[in-house]
């Protein structure tokens, strides 16, 4: 690729980078109230900067070897989520690229693609089919689904008469099962007892094992020394540092003064 | 895992063109499915709507008023092109919601943004399909004899696909900005219904209006839907219109598309 080796932890890695930031950035308008107009709106990306822009992400890159480890530190409000959306790909740059090489099992918004009126059977295929696993897989991995998210009895009830536990099992038990290459967590485990978060983390070390790429958000010190290597930092929408993950809370515990 | 690194399962994903078919079927099925799943009749509601729609044209335009227009037998007349219109009168005020409806689902996928639209085409259109057996039970009971121009039909489906996929992907990514479009293309719609030859034949237009009916890329549509069973329908003028506008709205649709799409993302 373009872009060798930069950040300290990526020597051990000699493919090229799965995920691939240059320079990213994203705008949004900060007056939302404002009036739009058509030329706004299709004056595509390439437009000048305007006053009351604002930039919850900018100028931010780095590369991600296959295999790595990321969490992804900062208060809030300061990009984490903006970021990994943009390397989930559901929200486009308005600057700069993001290349991500391989799929992505993103555990954002993870109930996001579940449908009340369908059958929990019928969801787990939809869901799945959706991030491109085929039919087939999909069939020899369902009771696999189903008993990671405890919920043996209800395959044929429809997914609205789920609790929300049962809910964000299933769609952690699906969205785990995805064997896509990179795998993107948002603060999503904070979901569920205690029993099945610690399943859950179990999963998450048995996909690292197996060679994953995670990009993990989470405020929880604790959380991101157990699974990561390397921290970046953000701060104001800027990537402040990108180090071993110890050097980077020591430094955020440093900012933030606790 | 400061192990060294191992290796990932090849994944069996698809890729490209064959992804967005899977996907843009999947979601299809979805829409069928949750459609048919949560009421009683199901399927026959793709087959009542347009049915009592029919009758009660047909009731008011040979019973109530004299009617001098269109052609024998009314009711396959009718049927004819008033399917097809329900097959675009259902995917384009579907488009307008096409975002805002499925927020969360598009939020947490990366799968190309023209399935959103695409797959409201293509459900109505399975419909539309669906429905097709009420035209023939109709023309065989009023014995309406099929003409040569059959061999068209896959043409005018063509053609209205195209032209349905290059509004929806102009609507659907401008009303999330503009929600007022939502109700402007119900206005619209409506107005077209009676702009368009449905319940007249584009011939019953004044002379004067037959060069500008071809703008309107339903006339030559429907024209063409029904030579199947009127060959005299068949204005190749307006056809070439029909052709021209409708492959101008999806190029047109394309541009808008891509140009909102980031924007779209941002604020659904």
């Amino acid at each position: 690729m373009t872009n060798p080796a930069q950040s300290p932890s990526r020597d051990r890695v000699a493919e090229a980078p799965v995920i691939e930031v240059t320079g990213a950035g994203i705008r949004f308008r900060r007056n939302r109230g404002g009036r739009r107009s058509f030329k706004d709106l299709l004056s595509g990306s390439s437009r000048r900067s305007r006053p009351d822009d604002f930039w919850p992400l900018r100028n931010v890159s780095f590369s991600v070897g296959r295999g790595e480890a990321i969490g992804v530190v900062g208060r809030n409000g300061q990009g984490k989520s903006t970021l990994l959306k943009l390397v989930a790909e559901v929200v486009l740059p308005d600057e700069g690229t993001v290349a991500v090489r391989g799929g992505v099992a993103p555990l954002i918004e993870i109930t996001g693609a579940f449908v009340d009126d369908l059958t929990v059977r019928d969801n787990v295929f939809l869901t799945a089919g959706l991030h491109g696993m085929p039919k087939k897989e999909i069939a020899a991995r369902f009771d696999e689904i189903i008993e990671f998210a405890e919920i043996g009895g209800f395959v044929d009830t429809p997914y609205k008469h789920l609790s929300s536990g049962m809910k964000a099992r299933l769609a952690f038990s699906v969205i785990s099962r995805l064997e896509e290459p990179i795998l993107l967590v948002d603060e999503v485990l904070a979901v569920g007892d205690r029993g099945f978060r610690e399943k859950c983390y179990a999963r998450i070390d048995e996909l690292l094992t197996g060679g994953r790429t995670l990009f993990f958000v989470s405020h929880s010190e604790k959380d991101l020394r157990r699974f990561c290597t390397r921290g970046l930092y953000l701060d104001k929408g800027k990537l402040v540092l990108d180090a071993p993950i110890d050097e980077v809370l020591a430094r955020y515990a440093r900012d933030t003064g606790t | 895992m400061t192990s060294a690194v191992l290796e990932a399962p090849a994944s069996a994903r698809s890729t490209g063109f064959k992804r967005y078919r899977e996907t843009l079927w999947l979601l299809t099925a979805r829409d069928l499915r949750v459609r048919y799943s949560t009421s009683a009749l199901g399927y026959f509601w793709s087959i009542l709507d347009p049915l009592v729609m029919a009758g009660i044209y047909w009731f008011v335009f040979t019973k109530v008023f004299e009617r001098d227009v269109g052609e024998e037998p009314y009711i396959v007349f009718l049927l004819a092109a008033l399917l097809p219109w329900m097959w675009f009168n259902g995917a384009v005020s579907d488009s307008t919601r096409a975002f805002l409806r499925e927020a969360k689902l598009v939020r947490s996928t990366n799968i190309p943004r023209t399935i959103w639209v695409g797959r409201l085409v293509l459900s109505k259109g399975i419909e539309y399909l669906f429905s097709l057996p009420v035209l023939a039970v109709f023309a065989i009971i009023g014995g309406a004899p099929i003409s040569g121009w059959i061999v068209l039909f896959p043409l005018a489906v063509l053609i209205q696909a195209i032209l349905t996929v290059g509004i929806g992907l102009i609507v659907a990514p401008l009303v999330v900005f503009f929600r007022d479009l939502e109700r402007a293309v119900k206005l619209m719609l409506r107005f077209l219904f009676y702009a368009s030859p449905i319940v007249y034949s584009a011939s019953d237009l004044p002379a004067g209006l037959h060069f500008w009916s071809a703008f309107n890329p339903l006339t030559g549509l429907f024209g063409l839907y029904r030579a199947t069973f009127f060959a005299q329908e068949l204005d190749w003028f307006l056809v070439g219109g029909s052709i021209v506008v409708s492959v101008a709205l999806l190029l047109i649709g394309l541009l808008v598309f891509s140009r909102s799409e980031r924007a779209v993302l941002k604020e659904i």
